[in-house]
């Protein structure tokens, strides 16, 4: 887009609003990311369009639409459909694990997580994106 | 049977005319004998009855010698003398005994006759004599004349005396020869009927010969054919017993002898009772047996008793005959305990084979299905009759590897054994999970004759296994999302790096802290289930008042109810509601369905609740207007770790567990819980208690522990 390989703005859904305030603090404080944190899917797809996240931050266990459905509609839009996902969860069995890289999932963040070390694990996650991305292009 | 009659009948008059032979032959011995003697008697005193004529003849000469100028004197002598000789046949006559003849009369006539005979004899002797005196004194010739005149007409009397005493001697000798001529006859005529009876005996004794000499060849025939029979009757399989009407024991062969561990003489003459078990003796009636007339013999079943007192079952088998016209039975006994107990083993094993709940499936060697036992139908819906001839591949889910069967026949062909989890398919295409045992069954000589499958589904194993599995993986998800949230708003505080801002900083402390109690009730009801499952749970009943108990809930949990915007609303009842329960349990079955009609209630709602009298028991009830459950979900509302969905438990902030604890603890104190939704419009979960009776008067401090039979009433 810009050619600044920096993440900025991250698209954050997660439904228990206590950790879904820890991790935004510890992304927003400790990382300086923009984020955008939505408690449902619906939520999501309400501010998505508009905030135009650089990569999804996924929960996957949530009432009415998890994660998986959660990244099925927002890949529809094209503010997202590019975005790469990552699920933060603590369902990360073998069978799980499968499941998530079959929908297309980028990596995986395993709960629990270190709020201090999370935004560096994100970090990561977005340069290892942006160099296969390129070595893709390329 | 009338023909024996006839026959006895026949024995009966031969008998009697033999008999009347024997007598009439032995009488006519007899009389032939009599007659023989009598006739030599009569043809003696025949003889004598001549010498007695002689002898009479000379008595009348003295009389009629003296004329011709005898001497008197030797005339007197020669009367006395005849009359001597005369006396001395005439009394033998009377030896004569045997000689049936009455001559008594003739004698008195004879006597007579000699006597008259003998004076008038005299008279003419002194007659004689006198007038031989006259003569010689010289008297007149008148009176010499009148003497001879006097002694002729005396013995002109003589004479005539004389004359009957011959008469008389004449008709004895008449008589004499007419009682010969007729003993005579008589002999003749016992003669003959002698020679009847020797041609009779004669012709007897050949036809008795004739007959004996049968007989005797039928009798060793008979001796033979009976020896032959009885060598038979010995040696068959079954027992045989011959008894009278009466039912005394007649004979027994081989068989029935070591079937009751006795011999024939012991029981012989003794009533075929005694051979039965007290018990089953008065079953016994001779007369229960009919004649051989119907195409069957009453069988019937008998417990027999050895001479050793033990038991046995019999089959006994009773034909009524008769036998020279006197009723025999037949009893033909069959030892049939053997029989009955391989019987009662096979019928154990069918039943076992029909009611057991592992489905059972028996294959020749080649693998097709034989047999199926009701099990095995109710788990795969394959009837027996729709299997039979098929090979077990028809029940094959498809959900198995082809290295799967391979292994399972290599293990069966090997070790003659496999057993495991397998999926199989039933009728209706569902697909189950079954513990499959396979065995080969061989016989004596190791070869394999039948395949043996014992199944049993574990698909609602699987299933709640599956469930365990799922609760696992809810309690650490449940686990971990608060510390998750501990652990990270702790680690933000301690970095500092909300230190700049403290209302970030106490909300970091809220997170925390908030995520500690949900921890602790998560443990709490994870300890109460785990009470409960293992049934520890103590209870400790009083008199609890619901008057005080239901409001003292509500009041406790309207701060809580007031975070999520929701009133509790109390209706007031009765001040004297008491039940016997545990003060505690109740509370927390109360707080449980505060806590869950708050849960689902939506913002700004009202709950009611009320406790009612109804019949016996207490009502409490929890009424909410939130969104209601599911027609689908129904069922599983009060079970573990239930939620109408999985996914809504974060939120609703529960265990799942509530409602189970609820109902278990209810059920306990003796009531029922239970609900009523109408989705949309309200939810009304309720319990029920007994009404708390005078006589469970539990005093303060007596403590009751139910178990999980349920409430029993406290002892007065």
């Amino acid at each position: 887009m810009t050619g600044d390989d920096t993440l900025h703005r991250i698209l954050y859904v997660e439904d228990d609003a206590d950790i879904r305030k820890i991790v935004s603090m510890s992304l927003e404080m400790v990382g300086s990311y923009t984020v955008a944190s939505c408690g449902s899917c619906a939520e999501a797809l309400q501010v998505v369009d508009d905030f135009g996240p650089e990569l999804l931050l996924l929960d996957v266990m949530m009432p009415d639409v998890d994660g998986p459905a959660t990244l099925r509609e927002l890949r529809k839009r094209t503010s997202a459909e590019n975005a790469p996902a990552v699920f933060i969860t603590a369902k990360v069995q073998a069978g799980d694990m499968a499941q998530y890289r079959r929908l297309g999932v980028y990596d995986v963040i395993v709960k629990p997580f270190d709020p201090m070390v999370l935004p560096e694990r994100v970090g990561q996650i977005w340069q290892q994106y942006r160099s296969g991305a390129y070595d893709h292009a390329g | 049977m009338i023909a024996k009659e006839r026959h006895n009948l026949a024995y009966g008059v031969a008998g009697l005319l033999i008999l009347a032979f024997f007598v009439w032959t032995f009488n006519l011995l007899f009389s032939i004998q009599n007659n023989w003697a009598e006739s030599n008697d009569v043809t003696a005193m025949d003889k004598d009855v001549h010498a007695l004529f002689d002898q009479w003849r000379n008595l009348n000469r003295p009389g009629n010698d003296v004329l011709e100028n005898y001497e008197v004197a030797v005339q007197k002598k020669a009367l006395t003398r005849y009359l001597q000789e005369y006396r001395q046949a005439r009394s033998l006559l009377e030896f004569h005994d045997k000689a049936r003849v009455d001559l008594s009369e003739y004698y008195r006539d004879m006597d007579a006759a000699a006597l008259e005979v003998e004076t008038l004899a005299r008279r003419v002797l002194d007659l004689a004599e006198e007038r031989e005196s006259l003569r010689l004194a010289g008297a007149d010739a008148v009176m010499i004349s009148a003497a001879e005149t006097e002694a002729a007409t005396t013995m002109a009397r003589m004479d005539q005396a004389f004359q009957s005493g011959l008469d008389t001697i004449a008709s004895i000798d008449q008589l004499l020869d007419q009682r010969l001529l007729d003993l005579d006859g008589a002999r003749r005529a016992g003669v003959g009927s002698l020679y009847l009876i020797i041609i009779v005996a004669l012709f007897s004794s050949a036809l008795s010969l004739i007959l004996l000499r049968r007989t005797s060849t039928q009798g060793e025939a008979l001796r033979s054919s009976s020896r032959h029979l009885n060598a038979i009757v010995d040696n068959v399989i079954d027992g045989i017993v011959t008894v009278d009407e009466r039912g005394n024991i007649e004979s027994l062969n081989r068989t029935a002898e070591k079937m009751f561990g006795c011999s024939s003489d012991s029981v012989i003459g003794r009533n075929f009772r005694s051979l039965l078990q007290p018990e089953s003796r008065p079953l016994y009636d001779p007369a229960d047996f009919e004649f051989e007339s119907g195409p069957s013999s009453r069988i019937s079943e008998f417990t027999g008793m050895r001479s050793d007192n033990s038991e046995f079952s019999m089959e006994l088998e009773g034909t009524r005959i008769s036998v020279e016209g006197r009723p025999i039975i037949i009893h033909i006994l069959r030892d049939v305990s053997e029989r009955k107990r391989s019987a009662k083993r096979l019928q154990l094993a069918a039943t076992v084979f029909e009611n057991t709940s592992e489905g059972i499936m028996i294959t020749d060697r080649q693998g097709s299905i034989l047999s199926t036992n009701p099990a095995f139908t109710a788990i795969t819906g394959f009837a027996a009759d729709e299997v039979l001839g098929q090979n077990p591949r028809i029940l094959q889910s498809g959900l198995q590897t082809r290295d799967f069967y391979e292994e399972m026949w290599r293990s069966i062909t090997g070790t003659g054994h496999w057993q495991g989890e397998i999926i199989n398919r039933r009728k209706n295409g569902e697909a189950y999970t079954q513990w499959l045992n396979i065995n080969a069954v061989k016989d004596g000589g190791g070869q394999v004759t039948h395949y043996v499958g014992v199944t049993f589904d574990i698909s609602e194993l699987k299933a709640s296994e599956r469930m365990k599995d799922e609760f696992i993986a809810t309690v650490s998800h449940e686990l971990r999302t608060p510390l998750t949230s501990i652990h990270g708003s702790l680690s933000l505080l301690d970095s500092g790096t909300a230190a700049a801002s403290p209302e970030k900083s106490a909300e970091l402390i809220r997170i925390a802290r908030g995520n500690s109690q949900r921890l602790v009730r998560l443990i709490d009801d994870i300890l109460s289930i785990a009470k409960i499952e293992s049934e520890k749970m103590k209870f400790q009943l009083r008199s609890v008042n619901l008057s005080e108990l239901v409001p003292g809930a509500v009041e406790a949990n309207q701060e809580y109810a007031k975070q999520y915007g929701v009133h509790i609303r109390m209706e007031a009842g009765e001040d004297d509601a008491r039940v016997l329960a545990d003060k505690d349990r109740l509370m927390q079955v109360l707080t449980n369905l505060l806590s869950n009609a708050v849960k689902h209630s939506p913002a700004d709602g009202t709950i009611g609740v009320s406790y009612r009298r109804n019949d016996g028991y207490w009502r409490v009830s929890v009424t909410d207007n939130g969104p209601g459950i599911p027609e689908s979900f129904r069922g599983e509302v009060f079970k573990k770790f239930a939620q109408a969905d999985g996914s809504d438990r974060r939120k609703q902030g529960g265990t799942g567990l509530g409602l189970s604890i609820s109902k278990a603890i209810i059920d306990r104190l003796g009531g029922h819980i239970g609900f009523d939704s109408e989705p949309g419009v309200r939810t009304c979960f309720y319990f029920d208690l007994p009404v708390m009776q005078q006589h469970w008067s539990v005093e303060a401090g007596a403590e009751r522990f139910v178990t999980s039979a349920g409430l029993s009433a406290p002892a007065e």
